[in-house]
């Protein structure tokens, strides 16, 4: 990717794209494009070597279509591969698609595929694979809903010709293409769908070998990944991976300091800081500044915080807002690492929105006054968090800690997953400790969890507001990218005043390697494998 | 007399029919031997010793804490032993002496419920099982082992998974985990009770009462239960111990009450992000563990060597 | 003798049903559903989607056929599939049971070879200091949390030292030295508690033996010190402390969850209880049958090893 592509973004990168390739010198923009013939194909002599790479996560199963596979920290996301990439800068860019574009009214994309191009297991990926793929992934009965909800605008998927794939979605929209990234839209040979649990065949960098719940994921270098470096060598450079799932930061990087891997995924916010004072000499440590945005919600459906029930609502939200103190957040849950979050999108991001309207500010005094005004100021309320994030957890106790200061009459809870979405259903919580993964498009955030009639929105957190629905309508199918990103930012200066819901921290994690391991580095969401970097540019120094 | 005299006589007073008198006598020679005992006997003293400390410092908690152990001062986190916090503050700023304090009375108030609950539950349903025998003591015996076949922890786990869950308007939280620490207790009292019960039910003294003319229930408990309390008594202050162990177990493992009560557990867990930055902070809540534990095991020793006589020459 | 023998064996199958049927009961009662999880996002508003998975996996029939059907699979050995990773339910058990029993079974025996010999001494040099020192230790042994202990081994053999591995596990038969390696911490985590539990009770059931008469007639009659330990009074005292210390290796079984949790062992303990959590019925129940299975079975091994070996004891 040339410095300007990245300036430019999605949309103009594309347009770029389409140019080129039909001037079939597809190969002058990217560093890599699919298809090298078979005799081609040469290896890196001198890169090469196993990397084994501690990860807080493992996959539950291996079907990548049931199963949601974290493509930051879930070793098996080296296997995935899909239409579309992305690279260092979370920008789209081609993968097995190698031009896309929307029709005129933005409801069919249409993807022309590199011919050629293949499964772990040789099978080739045709345009019959692709739509196989979409459709066994909107099928409820197998897709995981992480995976299905990027493809919910999906009418139906037409095949023109062997190498063509149209898609057709209900409503128009310019962001669709980011959703069909490897992650969490990935192929998976038809041909051996049966072994889809036992041995998967994907068609990423990495070949499935073995898998040990909770205990090791091999993976072997996939020889005819369509991806080169800027030598004609094909990525990637190493000859495989080896996953250890160690769920206990302390255990990971301890394993790190004991060489029993070489790359970890994350390490807990208490280690940091002496970390990367300490190992600098020995040790790399990679900041992600963004893997996702925590945030408090309110139970706008019913409730003390909902407008039905409470004429004061809102001005309970505000004095709430206003008892916490997000620096305490910062200093406390995240150690310092990371930033205060005052919008969806951080300073890193290409969409990060400059003139947004701050939250209430920290003033104690203001919330205790305002809780004694409002209606309903005294009512119980309940926090909850999911226990399977200690940051989400850590952050509730600590929001429990500052409500009661400023008096509110508040308990907190912790509960599995089944269980928080239970109370989700039943609306019985008032105030949640949870956070979004970073959305590759604002649409994918805003769209879900903002506008009003999206499902999740109405279930989590109730919220109305027209304006904002309007403009994340529009900005769906806007496609100027600085129009939209200002669009996005006026629906978080809303979103700052009414309090559905408190933005309160980015989540960053600290990766770490030593420093044999070359050529590595995650893009800035974390993802340790991308277009042109992460661990399909690494190698193991000797 | 001396007193091993005494104590045989003590001994062959239980043996004859009791009369109102005589049974009374007979625990007066018997607590006085135990005071004796309890004086002489250097682990129960030690064990007796530190449970007071642990009772009066549980009970004392509301004074001699020095702050609220859940106001929370992210200003002042990880902080060592100082004088303004006797051992130190936690992760979020809070003060490490007055969680120990709070967190040791709800754990060993909550110990103690749990083990009486269990044993009122046990001992009716072991000691009626027993002494009834045949069918019923057939059918209630193979609930019991039903129970005793969970292994290790996972009765426990399960139950407290449950009892979390329920919330009851009202009333105090920590009930439900009273009740399903107790009820996962019962099993092991139940067949405890109707082992002392088998035993004692072929006793001399049983026949006795029934060639009199006692009705069976009454049997049971004006004769049986003064036998078999003793080991209940020995197994109940033990247990004790072990039901802490397993509450510190559960909570640590995340099924303890939600932060930001205090809890020795699930401070201990939490800790263990700060081993090397902050060490002190997971060892305290350890070695209270460790303390209350190590009190209620020596005083369960003691009252084993002093009530059950065969021992007593150890 | 085979009568008992039958007698007991058939009392295990109503054992085991009870603690099927409380198992079943329990998770049935907690809140939250595997569907929930399932449907994420994608299900609130469609109730299709929901019927779908529910018929799917079977949670759309009442409570009392989902148990029947279970059990009736369960006695032919199918014991159906993990809801959460959808692969046999008996693989998972395959691969976490082997796990535990290494752990519990070295953890038992390193405790034995340090415990018995200790307990023996202290009881022949009973009120010395070394018996007092053996019943303090083993004390205090008792009274501490073995996850502190395994925390506090990780800080000084892991962190500080580094001589071991802060946790993981190796397949002794794959790789039998990393293997060693990452099982010495549990093992000890495991073996320390086992061996304080263990001392004492081989301390007071050789103090039991010792006072017995033939002690004294063996002495009499003019046997060494050493045989009359070595070869009589040793031997009657292990009796009971071997068979307790079968029912406390069946006991860890279920017991080393948290240890499990804290080495990253991938036994059988952590996987029920992950699986409680994630509301994986299939794997619950059956880990807990199987489980449940060899405990009972363990305690009538123990049982007729005990009355075997103790003749005295009368059957029955």
């Amino acid at each position: 990717m040339t410095d300007e592509a990245n300036k430019k973004g999605p949309e103009s990168t594309r347009r770029e794209f389409l140019t080129a390739t039909t001037a079939l010198a597809g190969a002058a923009l990217t560093a890599g494009l699919p298809g090298p013939a078979a005799a081609e194909r040469k290896r890196n002599p001198k890169r090469g070597g196993t990397v084994r790479f501690g990860t807080r996560d493992d996959s539950v199963g291996l079907d990548t279509h049931r199963n949601f596979i974290y493509f930051v920290s879930q070793p098996l996301a080296g296997t995935t591969g899909g239409l579309l990439d992305f690279d260092a800068g979370m920008n789209i860019v081609a993968a097995i698609a190698r031009e896309w574009e929307p029709s005129k009214d933005l409801k069919t994309w249409t993807f022309k595929l590199h011919q050629g191009a293949e499964f772990h297991n040789g099978e080739t990926i045709d345009a019959n694979a692709v739509k196989w793929n979409l459709e066994r992934i909107l099928d409820p009965k197998i897709g995981h809903s992480f995976n299905r909800s990027a493809l919910t605008d999906v009418d139906r998927v037409t095949v023109d010709d062997k190498w063509i794939v149209q898609v057709h979605l209900k409503e128009p929209s310019a962001a669709f293409d980011s959703n069909l990234v490897y992650y969490p839209v990935n192929l998976i040979a038809p041909g051996a769908v049966d072994k889809a649990d036992t041995a998967p065949v994907g068609c990423g960098p990495f070949k499935f070998k073995s898998w040990k719940r909770f205990d090791i994921c091999e993976l072997v270098r996939f020889e005819n990944f369509w991806e080169t470096d800027a030598e004609g060598n094909t990525l990637p450079y190493l000859d495989g991976m080896i996953g250890r799932p160690k769920k206990e930061d302390r255990v990971r990087l301890t394993a790190l300091r004991a060489n029993e891997v070489d790359l970890i995924d994350n390490m807990a916010y208490a280690d940091a800081p002496s970390f990367i004072k300490d190992s600098a000499k020995v040790y790399d440590t990679y900041p992600v500044p963004q893997v996702g945005t925590a945030m408090i919600t309110f139970n706008m459906r019913s409730g003390p915080f909902s407008e039905k029930d409470n004429p004061d609502a809102h001005m309970l939200r505000t004095a709430a807002a206003h008892a916490i103190d997000h620096e305490g957040i910062h200093e406390a849950v995240f150690n310092k690492q990371g930033k205060v979050a005052k919008g969806f999108y951080s300073e890193s991001s290409p969409w990060y929105g400059k003139d947004i309207k701050s939250w209430p500010a920290f003033d104690p005094d203001k919330a205790k006054a305002l809780r004694k005004k409002a209606k309903d100021g005294d009512a119980k309320l309940l926090i909850i968090a999911n226990d399977s994030f200690p940051y989400m957890q850590q952050s509730g106790e600590l929001v429990h800690a500052m409500l009661k200061d400023a008096g509110f009459n508040v308990t907190f809870e912790i509960h599995p997953t089944p269980v928080i979405q239970d109370k989700y259903n039943k609306a019985a919580f008032d105030i949640d400790s949870t956070a979004n993964s970073y959305r590759i498009d604002p649409d994918g955030w805003y769209s879900r969890n903002i506008l009003s009639s999206a499902p999740e929105t109405k279930r989590r957190i109730g919220y109305v507001n027209e304006k904002v629905d309007q403009l994340i309508v529009a900005a769906r199918v806007e496609l100027d990218k600085n129009k939209r990103r200002q669009m996005y930012a006026d629906v978080d200066s809303l979103v700052n005043q009414d309090l559905p819901l408190l933005y309160t921290h980015y989540v960053s994690i600290i990766q770490a390697g030593s420093k044999k391991l070359k050529g590595y580095k995650p893009a800035f969401t974390g993802p340790f494998q991308y277009a042109g970097g992460g661990l399909r540019t690494a190698w193991i120094e000797s | 007399m001396t007193e091993l005299e005494a104590r045989k006589f003590a001994d062959l007073e239980a043996i004859r029919a009791p009369t109102l008198g005589g049974r009374l006598a007979r625990w007066r020679t018997a607590l006085a031997n135990a005071w004796h005992e309890l004086r002489k006997s250097r682990t129960a003293s030690i064990g007796a010793v530190m449970l007071v400390l642990l009772f009066g410092a549980c009970i004392a908690t509301p004074w001699i804490t020095t702050y609220d152990p859940i106001k929370q001062n992210y200003r002042e986190r990880l902080q060592p032993p100082s004088e303004k916090h006797l051992l130190g503050t936690d992760r979020m700023g809070r003060d490490i002496y007055s969680r120990l304090l709070w967190g040791g009375r709800r754990l060993v108030t909550i110990a103690i419920l749990a083990v009486t609950f269990g044993l009122s539950l046990g001992i009716p349903y072991g000691v009626l099982s027993g002494y009834f025998g045949g069918r019923v003591d057939t059918i209630a015996m193979r609930f019991v082992d039903g129970l005793l076949a969970f292994p290790g922890l996972l009765l426990y786990l399960l139950i407290v998974t449950l009892a979390r869950e329920w919330k009851m308007e009202g009333i105090y939280n920590d009930m439900v985990l009273i009740f399903a620490l107790g009820f996962a207790f019962m099993p092991e009292v139940a067949r405890l009770s109707r082992g002392s019960v088998l035993v004692e039910k072929q006793k001399e003294y049983v026949e006795a009462s029934r060639a009199v003319g006692d009705g069976s229930l009454a049997i049971a408990l004006r004769q049986i239960l003064p036998n078999i309390i003793s080991p209940l008594i020995v197994n109940a202050t033990v247990r004790l111990g072990y039901v802490i162990l397993i509450v510190a177990a559960l909570s640590f493992l995340g099924l303890g009450t939600p932060p930001p009560t205090p809890d020795w557990g699930s401070d201990l867990a939490a800790a263990r992000d700060y081993m090397e930055t902050a060490p002190l902070i997971a060892a305290f809540p350890g070695l209270a563990i460790c303390y209350t534990v190590l009190a209620f095991n020596l005083f369960g020793d003691g009252l084993r060597d002093i009530l059950d006589p065969r021992l007593a020459e150890r | 003798m085979l009568a008992y023998i039958i007698r007991r064996v058939a009392y295990l199958v109503p054992v085991l049903f009870v603690l099927t049927l409380v198992v079943f009961t329990f998770v049935e009662m907690l809140p939250g559903n595997i569907i929930d999880t399932l449907v994420g996002n994608e299900g609130v508003n469609d109730p299709e989607v929901r019927k779908i998975l529910e018929k799917e996996y079977g949670l759309d029939q009442p409570v009392y056929i989902r148990y029947a059907k279970w059990l009736f699979r369960a006695v032919q050995g199918d014991f159906g599939m993990s809801l959460v990773t959808r692969r046999p339910v008996a693989v998972e058990l395959l691969t976490g049971i082997p796990a535990t029993v290494y752990l519990a079974v070295v953890g038992i025996s390193l405790s034995m070879m340090i415990a018995v010999p200790l307990g023996t001494i202290a009881a022949v040099k009973r009120n010395t200091p070394i018996d007092y020192t053996a019943q303090v230790t083993s004390l205090i042994g008792i009274s501490i949390p073995e996850f502190w202990f395994a925390i506090l081994c990780v800080l000084f053999f892991s962190l500080y030292l580094g001589w071991l591995p802060s946790s993981g596990f190796a397949n002794p038969f794959v790789d039998p030295w990393a293997s060693l390696k990452f099982l010495i911490l549990p093992a000890a985590a495991v073996g320390f508690r086992q061996a304080a539990y263990t001392t004492r009770l081989t301390r007071s059931s050789m103090l039991d033996e010792m006072n017995k008469e033939y002690v004294d007639t063996a002495r009499s009659v003019g046997l060494s010190e050493g045989k009359v330990i070595f070869k009589y009074t040793l031997r009657n005292a292990m009796i009971p402390t071997i068979t307790i210390s079968g029912l406390q290796l069946a006991n860890l079984l279920g017991g080393t969850v948290v240890l499990e949790s804290i080495f990253a062992w991938p036994g059988i303990g952590r996987a029920i209880f992950e699986a409680i959590l994630q509301r994986d019925y299939p794997l619950v129940q059956a880990g807990v049958l199987v489980l449940g299975c060899i405990v009972v079975v363990m305690n009538l091994l123990v049982d007729l090893t005990y009355r075997l070996l103790n003749p005295r004891v009368k059957l029955g």
